[in-house]
């Protein structure tokens, strides 16, 4: 195995696939201190510098793609130690970083979080991206508590994690509520600080919503904008200042593209799933939350006259039926002049939707993908990395369509449930 | 209420644009009408999308870019529209095949245009999604 001999303050960049181990002295990898024995992999398409804080001798292997460059100096900017020294200092309770897509958000909360950890504080990091999740799978948001040097977040095991539906907060803004304020409640009672690293939507109506309400609804003590030129002036204003810092981005940062971003989506839904089985779940025991379905009062189905119709009920919204073809139209408005709405459901509609599966303390355990649901038996049937149904007190419908091999095959109309 | 939380209020203002903007134009019209039902059943969630997709499907071009099999609305000096798949194209006209007036009349089946007599040439595309975002068009 190739070995690099690095003097104390040599930096080099390990670009993936490529595994190493420290096998003399200490290294530092994206502020974690890692020691001798200690063992590292970069995956494809990921690179990181590795400083040394001492002479040190790494030996590495190099995958498809992998690849080792000297650097000529340290690549994490003199700024970001300062705001780390202040942060050992003051012990601020939340710290939330800001920042446009692509800005190594994550990295940055990486790293404060392994410098505060060398400091026996203990951390919580909270994702609040929830399609380029790094902690939990995509269409969720998630905290994890870090106590030991970490170079991705991905390695550690989420505290909590709380189930958006889709991977995007757009038509979701109130689940993004609640779920980063549950998610940062968990840090504070888990961990001396709590790092928010915030999803990359910072413009439009809806970015400026997302990003003010959960400043208000955060109330962080630091907030660190990462940014390029100006791009997040815009929200800065409305702040209070003595709160704000500002850094550069790092030019280190590569930006990724659209395929790329689905294709980090898909492997991680793909990953979630592997092993996954098939639960059925008792409609008549299960909540079923965020829809409209088995609200009502249920309906007779022969006061309804037509055989397509397998599920009926009343709710305030009209009639709610589920059809198992195409319903006739004359028969569609007698129900919606007779019902003054009609909401139709068709059995197939369910078919992959992705839900998220909750304890009867309404805290996530895991992610489904609905197989069928049978609306005669009263039955749900999901592919899920759930093993045991009566863990599973809650289903919690989404808006997106998956497989469980983690492949995005659509999107569904809110309020289709 | 201070902001858009959705981007619904964005499409309605483009729909309305689009609308007033191509009223001339039934073609366009329907075209755009046909993409905005397809937007709305396989991207229902991300009306930002939609939005930005919308006016992507009619665009106003220099005629002497178009080529072969464009599917264009032509708007003549003289007020009529005609609408057709290109069939030729040289320095001086633009000949249209499937050739319709906005009336509904039908010149011939294949018409030549001057193009000193083309107020403005409309390129139509279809598929939208699939042209702008290729990862958002799932398979139905």
């Amino acid at each position: 195995m190739p070995e690099l001999q690095l003097k104390r303050g040599n930096v080099v960049k390990m670009e993936g696939l490529v595994s190493l181990r420290v096998k003399e002295g200490k290294v530092s990898i994206v502020g974690g201190l890692h020691e001798m024995g200690s063992k590292v992999a970069i995956p494809r398409a990921k690179s990181l510098p590795v400083e040394a804080e001492s002479d040190a001798i790494i030996e590495y292997a190099l995958g498809s793609g992998g690849k080792v460059e000297k650097l000529p100096g340290r690549t994490i900017p003199r700024e970001w130690d300062v705001l780390v020294e202040e942060i050992i200092a003051k012990k601020p309770r939340v710290v939330l970083i800001l920042g446009e897509v692509d800005t190594g958000k994550s990295f940055f909360s990486t790293y404060i979080a392994n410098m505060l950890v060398r400091q026996n504080l203990r951390v919580a990091v909270v994702d609040g991206d929830a399609g380029q999740s790094d902690v939990g799978p995509p269409t969720t948001l998630g905290v994890v508590v870090v106590e030991r040097p970490v170079v991705f977040l991905q390695e550690v095991q989420p505290h909590a994690a709380y189930f958006i539906g889709s991977m995007s907060p757009a038509g979701h803004i109130l689940e993004f509520m609640v779920g980063i304020k549950r998610m940062v409640e968990h840090g504070l009672e888990k961990a001396d600080v709590t790092v928010v690293n915030t999803a990359g939507w910072t413009a439009g109506g809806p970015g400026r919503a997302l990003r003010l309400y959960e400043m208000e609804l955060l109330k962080p003590d630091i907030i660190v904008a990462l940014q390029r030129g100006k791009e997040l002036e815009h929200l800065l204003k409305c702040m209070d200042q003595a709160k704000v810092r500002r850094i550069s981005v790092s030019k280190q940062v590569r930006p990724r593209s659209r395929g790329d971003r689905t294709f980090l989506r898909e492997l991680a839904l793909s990953r979630y799933f592997e092993g996954a089985g098939r639960l059925v779940l008792d409609l008549r025991k299960v909540l079923l939350e965020r829809c409209y379905f088995r609200t009502g009062e249920p309906v007779d189905l022969r006061s309804l006259g037509d055989a397509s119709i397998v599920y009926a009920e009343k709710i305030p919204e009209g009639l709610f039926i589920v059809v198992s073809g195409e319903l006739d139209d004359k028969k569609a408005q007698e129900l919606k002049a007779k019902f003054r709405n009609l909401h139709i459901l068709r059995s197939w509609d369910a078919k992959n939707v992705i839900v998220g599966l909750a304890n009867s303390n309404n805290e996530l355990v895991g992610l489904g993908v609905i197989d069928e649901v049978d609306y005669v038996r009263e039955k749900l049937a999901v592919i899920t990395p759930v093993k045991d149904a009566s863990h599973i007190a809650a289903v919690q419908f989404g808006s997106m369509k998956i497989t469980p091999g983690g492949k995005e095959i659509g999107t569904i109309k809110p309020g289709t449930f | 209420m201070t902001f858009e939380e959705t981007e619904l209020q964005r499409l309605v203002d483009e729909i309305i644009r689009l609308l007033e903007k191509y009223r001339d134009d039934p073609r366009a019209l329907e075209i755009i009408l046909s993409e905005l039902k397809s937007l709305y059943r396989k991207v229902p969630i991300y009306p930002g999308i939609i939005t930005m997709c919308l006016p992507m499907v009619v665009k106003s071009v220099d005629p002497t870019q178009l080529k072969d099999g464009d599917e264009v609305s032509l708007l003549m000096k003289d007020g009529r529209v005609l609408t057709g798949n290109v069939s030729g194209i040289s320095q001086n006209e633009v000949k249209l095949k499937n050739c319709l007036e906005s009336s509904g009349q039908r010149p011939c089946d294949e018409h030549a245009v001057q193009l000193k007599d083309l107020k403005e040439a409309r390129l139509f595309t279809r598929e939208i999604l699939h042209r702008e975002w290729p990862d958002l068009d799932f398979e139905e």
